[in-house]
Formats: structure tokens, C-alpha cells, sequence
């Protein structure tokens, strides 16, 4: 995340955003993805086609087994498709091997977790910081940025608390400025108010949507929620790992 | 914050296991430390001894006596510049019967000559060779016992029965690591005059100072091929030879201190992959998380035998600053006291420290392999669906 991004204002970023002509962020097609337990074979997606444009906020739904957790790990370079394409930001991630894709999602990929998933013996800047350490970026560089993410998510004065020593809602928002620290074109969350009360779920879909509209980031999230998925700009509904609607 | 600053503290994590750890380490490094300064010890009189002194004793074994006359024959021989004679008087303190040390019979006046690392003061020096009944001691046995010099003392013989009083004449100190100073010398002369007619003017073994160290073998032929048409053989050899072959009486003894110390530090490496395998499974989400956001398989190895190598050198460096009191001081001291005739200087060696050091290194990262090669093939959705 660029400095500039956070201190020129939403307006003015949110206008570049919607104003620019949206071009596909992802893009999939025929994807499927087998697992074998033993000599089972799964199918978990079947020929599944799909596309996101770049600055848009969409939802997964779907019951459980019905393949969006799969298809999420797909789309941020987890996974490796068993047949079919998928284009991220115009990289073929099939294409990719196992290192290349780590790095891909290095710069490319911002994760939110439902359990947060923050180290306990970090504090909350270092946290933030976790992803810079991968870049050539200096000390000074690193632990300014991660003192901007902390300010995006409001968390600024929790720089030096460790993670239980916050709320659930504010290990989140931790969470949150660690997935946007690398300044990501795609942001993927799993469930990112599965754990936390109303309030707090309220909270982050609305750090979410400011990501969103005053970033421009791209925004996946895999949810059970009806109304975290009414924040989302589309919804897709996931069943037997084919999408319906 | 750097890479490295993440594994030092999952090091303290689990604080109790840690430390746990680091004391398990920290005992094997220190009975590592002391087998291996058992070991170096007991080579000790070897690597010290004498180049130019060779020793002659009976050819079949050193408990038989030789002649006094032999004494003589030595000194004639080419190649040979002084030489002396001693006796095994095996002599035991009354007071503490249990307490091992050796008791010699010498010729004072030659034996000083040919072992001049021997130092005593020359005032006690003088008085020892006037007094018959005369003894000089080490400083580490006069110490154990309280004597001191002018004090009477007396002994109780084993192999030649009584008891013998005798004065304490001198104490004396060694410039060489080889010399047992709790060791017991008194006239030879004194025993001689006592003992029975079978047992006179024998001697035990010959010990002779020659010109030419390099020579030494050389003499020593001479000297047995002198003897070898008298009624008793001889074997002479160098005083370093003498220490190797009498050590090599005890070649299954080392061996197995040898195989213990290596065992210690497996059972060392054995602790340490445990707790390094139980850090890896209670963190396998977080390894999981790392993954998902770009660190590469190696990071992950790196975490793992870098918490490995710290708790390693924690232990190890902790161990090895037990080891100097508890080795040293404790064990060794005890040791030169009782058993100076075997560990004259029972120091930790640099080698073993060095060793120590590197090895509680070298095993930590040996031990943390697997568990590093498993957290870095960890698949990255089945690590992250270990998230509840």
C-alpha cells in the first residue's frame, strides 16, 4: 500500500477507481478441481466459469462441501487447478510452480482469515509488518508501512499490544492491515466475520467496503452470512461446485 | 523486525519447555565434558612424559624385581647419563585406609637428579637426604591429610607388613602435568634395611636419563640385550612408551567412556528433536498462515532449525559454564587427590570445550532436520485448515 493511497483522501481515490474502465481481475474457466481420498474420487468444482472484475466486491456462498472454500484457495494461488484456467491479474496461475506462486501471492494476494490467524509471540506492528520481510524494502521502510496499516484499520495505538491482548475485532483489523500492507490488487477473505459478534462483524465489512471503494482493492469473501454478503457488490451461490446464480 | 527475530522468539514461547530443554542439553554437555576430560586426563602422563628418560623393569611383568646390581649396568651403559631406582611399597594411612595413594621407596639423592620436575624447597631437600626415616609428599596429598613438614607419620605396609613411622621431611610440587602429586617418596634404603633376605637389594624398576631423546629406542635395546644373557630380562622403554603400554591395560575401559559420550550427546539430540517436533505440530496453522502469505518452504525449514541451533547453543553454553566448577573443581579435585596416579591433571581441555560448543550447535541443527524438512513440505491448505 502506497502512502499516497492513504493520505490523498477516499474521494479522489474512489473516483480514479470507479472512473477507470473496469478490465477483469479474474477471470476462470472450464475449472476443475479432483481430490482423490485413497481411491475416491472427489469432484469439487466442476467446469466452473467465472469473472471479477478488477475494483469489485463480491461474495461466495453456498453450503458446506459445496466447493467456494476450494475455489477461493484457487483464485489466491493456493491451489493448483486439475483442469481449466485461472487468470489473476492476467497471470495464468496453472502455469505457475509452487515458488513462483508463493511469490505471486507475496505481491498480489491479501489474506483474511476467520480466525484471524495472527503470531501470538508478534505484536501487532510487527504482524503488519510480516509480509515486508519478504521484499527488499529497509527497516525503516517496513515498519512506517506497517504503521500506515495500522492507521488505515484505526489500530495505530495497539502497535505494541500483542494479539491477546486485543478484542477479537481488533485482531481482525490487525488481520486486515497485515493482508493490505503489501499494497495487494486482490484481497481474499475466508469467512472474515465468522468469528466475531454483530458489532464487530459490522465493523470489518465496513473496513472491507472502505477498502474497497476508497482503495480500489479487488475483494473476495467466502461467507455464510446473508447480511456480510449483502455488503458485497455481487453474490455468487455456489452448489455441488458449480455456480447457480 | 527481522526474519530471524521470529524463530528466537518461538524460542520462548513455551517457556517452561524451553528452559526444560536447555537444562536437559545443558547435562548431557556436561557429562560429555567430564567423559571426555576423563579421557583427556588419563592421556595426560602420556603426552607429558618425559623424551629423555627411559624406564627398565623385569621382562616378564613390572610386579617382579630386579636386582639392585642392574642399577650399575645402566648407568655404564652408553647413552645413559644418570639413573635411579624405585620401589612399590604400597603403604596405606591407618586413619583413612580407604583412601588410595602411592608410597615409593627411592634413592633420594638419584631420583631428584633424574626426575627434576620433582620440586622441593632446598632446606627440605637437605633435610630429606640427611633423615633416613625421611619423606617428602605432594603438596596435593599433604593437603588431604593435614601433614606437615616435621610431623611423624606412619604407615601400614601391605606388601611388606608393619607399621613404618617416618618423618615428613618436604613437600613437593611438579613443573611437569605428568607427575602425581599425591604421591608418597621415602629412602629406599630405610625399606631395605627392614625387610626380609629374600626381599633385599631388590628394586623395582630403573629409571634412566639419556643424552639423545631420539636415541631412546636405540638405548633401550642395548640395554636388554645386555641383560638378555643374565638369570633375569629385562625391558626397557621410553618413559612415554611405559605410560602408553601401562594406559593400554585399560584400552575397554576408554573405549566405553568413548561410546558413553557419544551416546549422551544422541540422547542430547533426542530431547531437542522432541521438543523441536512438539513446536512444529502446535504450529503447524501458523506455518500454514506464512505460507499462504509468500514465505517459501525454506523460510519455514529456516524457523525450525533456527530455534533448534539457539536452544542448542543455549544449552550447550550453559552446560559448558557448569562443566569449569563442576568438572574442574568438584570431580577433579576429588580425582587428584584420591587418584593422582591416574588423573595427575584433571583440566577440561580446550578441544573439549571447542567440541562441546560446536557440537550442541551441529546436533541442535541435526536434530531439527526432520521436523524442518516435514514444516517445510507442510501442504498449505491442510496447514491452514488445522484453523478451526
Amino acid at each position: 500500500m502506497t502512502e499516497m493511497s492513504v493520505d490523498t483522501g477516499a474521494a479522489d481515490r474512489s473516483r480514479k477507481v470507479s472512473d477507470k474502465p473496469r478490465t477483469a481481475m479474474i477471470e476462470v474457466r472450464g475449472l476443475h478441481k479432483t481430490y482423490w481420498r485413497a481411491k475416491e474420487r472427489l469432484d469439487v468444482l466442476g467446469g466452473l466459469d467465472l469473472t471479477i472484475l478488477e475494483g469489485s466486491f463480491e461474495a461466495l456462498m453456498g453450503p458446506s462441501g459445496s466447493g467456494k472454500s476450494t475455489l477461493l484457495n484457487l483464485i489466491a494461488g493456493l491451489d493448483r487447478p486439475s483442469e481449466g484456467t485461472i487468470r489473476v491479474a492476467g497471470v495464468d496461475l496453472g502455469s505457475l510452480g509452487e515458488g513462483a506462486r508463493a511469490k505471486w501471492r507475496a505481491q498480489n494476494v491479501g489474506f483474511i482469515f476467520q480466525t484471524y490467524n495472527l503470531m501470538p509471540v508478534l505484536t501487532a506492528l510487527e504482524n503488519v509488518e510480516l509480509p515486508l520481510l519478504l521484499t527488499n524494502l529497509s527497516a525503516a521502510d517496513r515498519k512506517k508501512r506497517a504503521q500506515i496499516a495500522l492507521r488505515v484499520v484505526g489500530l495505530e495505538d495497539r502497535a505494541d499490544h500483542r494479539p491477546r491482548q486485543l478484542s477479537g475485532g481488533q485482531e481482525q483489523r490487525v488481520a486486515i492491515a497485515r493482508a493490505i500492507v503489501t499494497d495487494p490488487k486482490l484481497i481474499v477473505a475466508d469467512e472474515p466475520t465468522g468469528d466475531l459478534d454483530r458489532d464487530n462483524a459490522e465493523e470489518i465489512l465496513k473496513l472491507l467496503e472502505r477498502l474497497n471503494t476508497e482503495f480500489g482493492k479487488t475483494i473476495v469473501m467466502v461467507t455464510h452470512d446473508p447480511a456480510a454478503a449483502k455488503r458485497a457488490s455481487v453474490t455468487h451461490h455456489l452448489d455441488k461446485g458449480a455456480i447457480r446464480s | 523486525m527481522r526474519l530471524s527475530a521470529l524463530g528466537v522468539r518461538n524460542v520462548l514461547r513455551n517457556r517452561a519447555r524451553t528452559v526444560l530443554t536447555i537444562l536437559g542439553v545443558a547435562v548431557a554437555i556436561v557429562a560429555f565434558m567430564a567423559l571426555r576430560t576423563v579421557l583427556t586426563s588419563w592421556t595426560e602422563a602420556v603426552n607429558h612424559a618425559a623424551k629423555d628418560r627411559i624406564a627398565t623393569r623385569h621382562k616378564i611383568t613390572f610386579v617382579m624385581t630386579l636386582p639392585k646390581r642392574y642399577v650399575d649396568d645402566v648407568r655404564s651403559t652408553p647413552g645413559v647419563v644418570k639413573a635411579t631406582f624405585s620401589n612399590w611399597f604400597g603403604g596405606q594411612n591407618p586413619k583413612n585406609e580407604n583412601e588410595f595413594f602411592a608410597t615409593i621407596a627411592v634413592e633420594p639423592q638419584s631420583f631428584l637428579e633424574v626426575f627434576d620436575e620433582i620440586q622441593v624447597p632446598a632446606d627440605q631437600r637437605e633435610s630429606w637426604l640427611q633423615n633416613r626415616r625421611g619423606a617428602v609428599v605432594g603438596d596435593v596429598l599433604a593437603k588431604k591429610f593435614g601433614w606437615k613438614v616435621g610431623d611423624r607419620v606412619t604407615l601400614k605396609g601391605t606388601i611388606y607388613p608393619g607399621n613404618w613411622e617416618f618423618d615428613i621431611s618436604g613437600i613437593y610440587t611438579a613443573t611437569r602435568r605428568s607427575v602425581d602429586r599425591s604421591t608418597f617418596w621415602f629412602h629406599w634404603d630405610y625399606l631395605n634395611e627392614s625387610v626380609d633376605a629374600r626381599s633385599k637389594d631388590q628394586i623395582g624398576w630403573i629409571a634412566a636419563r639419556i643424552d639423545k631423546p631420539e636415541a631412546a629406542a636405540q638405548i633401550a635395546k642395548r640395554i636388554d640385550t645386555h641383560f638378555d644373557e643374565k638369570d633375569i630380562q629385562t625391558l626397557s622403554m621410553s618413559e612415554r612408551a611405559l605410560n602408553t603400554s601401562f594406559l593400554g591395560m585399560f584400552t575397554t575401559v576408554l573405549k566405553a567412556m568413548d561410546v558413553v559420550s557419544i551416546v549422551i550427546l544422541l540422547i542430547m539430540m533426542l530431547i531437542l528433536g522432541n521438543t523441536i517436533a512438539m513446536g512444529v505440530r502446535e504450529r503447524t496453522n501458523e506455518y500454514g498462515v506464512l505460507r499462504a502469505i509468500g514465505f517459501l518452504p525454506k523460510h519455514i525449514a529456516l524457523f525450525v532449525v533456527g530455534e533448534a541451533i539457539t536452544i542448542g547453543a543455549l544449552g550447550g553454553l550453559v552446560g559448558i559454564l557448569l562443566s569449569y566448577p563442576l568438572v574442574e573443581n568438584g570431580i577433579g579435585r576429588w580425582l587428584e587427590e584420591n587418584m593422582g596416579g591416574f588423573f595427575p591433571y584433571f583440566r577440561i581441555a580446550d578441544g573439549t570445550t571447542v567440541a562441546a560448543a560446536l557440537l550442541s550447535l551441529g546436533l541442535g541443527a541435526l536434530a531439527a532436520a526432520i521436523p524442518a524438512y516435514r514444516a517445510s513440505k507442510l501442504d498449505v491448505i491442510d496447514a491452514l485448515r488445522r484453523i478451526g
